[in-house]
């Protein structure tokens, strides 16, 4: 990245961060009390009526790990598919080059995620979790989370520049996926249920990363893809879409960008 | 090879055959089902429209230029290929040194900055360090005659603050070559008059490319003139006689 270049990500991502809470009295705080409050309602509804957790070791914690992991994704697609179109202004009067524009609205999700992640990693230690060197692999999983995320908002971004019904429909998309990964049932559900089932949630990899991220910071009685999925071709399914995605979304969006300015 | 090297920076900017073409679509092409149905059914969706056509010309380093032509002759997509904006169909455009486009002023200003922080947000978009703002922020300011005001949003600037803060940026940013879209004179009597005695004095020492509608101004300023017309350059040369070309479009 040339010098250029960072200095606009690096602009563009303080105002992004300095307006998204202008004119709130909590401000900055939202970011971690969103994530707490959707997880706060799903607790209340799931562990404590529904008593889904109760086999499972640090319930909770298990239980914040998925919210926030998904909250991210969720927060990286949907700002990096809109963000073409929010700063369309700026295409069509200056020239330079386009990914900083869906970069500079993941790196705020990235932002709120290292947040949330020390509020989880409290929360994990008051729960009695206890430290352990799986904790160090975490940081890979949320690459390849980061991965998946920017591969999907640089394929579908582009596409929305021109068909802006690709936003909506990812909205929606998004909305079915929440209940085909186990974030608020524990996957060991599915599992008793049918086999062929859990392993198709386990090939997706927003799946095989909060599960992976769960055996490495709870407890390594979580039920993850590795463990499930038949051969080792199937087990490496889940990164293989990952960097699929990512290619795929970087080519698209290189070839599409130069036109940005006219199309949009 | 001193002879060469001096040879080589005679222009600032380049052009070579230039041409540009819009699909532009019909009304019924918008949306994602249309042009699936469009694509079934073989309809192309979208009529082309030559905008710039086979155009070449150059200038020198230092040249005050200026381009005109009635509405929808090719001028501003001429300035956003410049800018590197558009990408041409078909030719070359060189250009020698940093150039600095205001298609428009106050490019991603937002109105719930300061104005220090939209002129150093401005400035990331030109591709200025903070470093380098932090050297020409006294001049903008001063010249904008708005120090009392910088760290009040942008918001509650009156719009006639907001140009001249935005033009102060524009003329102020050190870039070899600076274009500018009939933004030449913003502001009260007294701050155009600042702007004017600005651009007479600047003669030689910048390159300039302006795009504007005030024949006054091209007379006043440029040291060359080119008249678009339809996408094809019809008359180039002293400012006086494009100036006049221009006027006889219209009788």
């Amino acid at each position: 990245m040339n010098r250029k270049n960072r200095i606009l990500l690096s602009e563009l991502t303080k105002t992004d961060f300095k307006l998204r809470y202008q004119g709130s009295i909590l401000g900055y705080m939202w970011a971690i009390i969103r994530p707490l409050l959707m997880f706060g309602i799903l607790y209340l509804v799931f562990a404590k009526f529904l008593r889904f957790g109760d086999d499972i070791p640090y319930y909770p914690v298990y239980l914040l790990v998925g919210t926030v992991l998904w909250n991210f994704f969720t927060e990286c697609t949907n700002q990096g598919i809109q963000s073409l179109i929010i700063r369309s202004d700026l295409m069509r009067k200056i020239a330079f080059p386009k990914w900083i524009i869906v970069i500079s609205a993941t790196v705020t999700a990235l932002i709120n995620l290292g947040i949330n992640l020390i509020v989880i990693l409290l929360f994990a230690l008051l729960s009695g979790v206890s430290f352990s060197l799986s904790w160090l692999i975490v940081p890979f999983l949320i690459v390849e989370l980061y991965m998946l995320s920017v591969g999907i908002a640089l394929l579908l971004g582009s596409i929305n520049v021109k068909f802006r019904d690709v936003q909506s429909i990812w909205e929606v998309l998004i909305q079915a996926l929440f209940y085909a990964i186990p974030i608020i049932y524990p996957l060991s559900f599915v599992v008793v249920y049918s086999d062929v089932a859990a392993n198709l949630l386990m090939i997706n990899p927003i799946a095989q990363v909060i599960q992976d991220v769960r055996e490495c910071l709870i407890t390594s009685e979580t039920v993850t893809g590795w463990e499930i999925l038949p051969n080792i071709f199937v087990k490496f399914l889940p990164i293989i879409i990952t960097a699929l995605i990512f290619a795929i979304g970087a080519l698209v969006f290189k070839k599409k960008s130069k036109y940005f300015a006219e199309e949009i | 090879m001193k002879k060469k090297n001096m040879k080589k920076t005679k222009y600032a900017i380049e052009v070579r055959a230039l041409s540009k073409s819009f699909k532009l679509p019909t009304d019924k092409s918008w949306g994602l089902k249309q042009a699936i149905l469009n694509r079934i059914k073989g309809i192309k969706g979208y009529v082309k429209q030559d905008v710039l056509k086979n155009i070449s010309f150059n200038v020198k380093k230092g040249e005050f230029l200026g381009i005109v032509g009635r509405n929808g002759s090719g001028k501003s997509t001429l300035l956003k290929i410049l800018s590197e904006i558009y990408v041409p169909d078909k030719g070359k455009i060189k250009i020698n040194g940093t150039l600095v486009p205001f298609i428009e002023l106050g490019v991603g200003f937002n109105p719930e900055l300061t104005g220090k922080e939209n002129v150093y947000l401005n400035g990331a978009m030109l591709g200025f360090s903070n470093a380098e703002m932090d050297e020409m922020y006294e001049d903008i300011v001063e010249f904008a005659e708005l120090s009392p005001f910088m760290h009040q949003k942008l918001k509650n600037y009156s719009s006639g603050m907001q140009v001249r803060l935005a033009f102060s940026i524009a003329i102020r940013a050190r870039g070899d070559i600076l274009i500018l879209d009939e933004v030449l004179a913003v502001g009260d009597a007294a701050f155009q008059e600042k702007c004017n005695e600005y651009f007479r004095n600047l003669k030689g020492e910048q390159t300039v490319i302006i795009v504007t509608h005030d024949m006054e101004n091209v007379r006043r300023f440029c040291d060359r003139a080119i008249l678009l017309e339809n996408g094809k350059i019809i008359e180039d040369g002293k400012p006086n006689k494009v100036a006049d070309a221009y006027l006889k479009q219209f009788n």
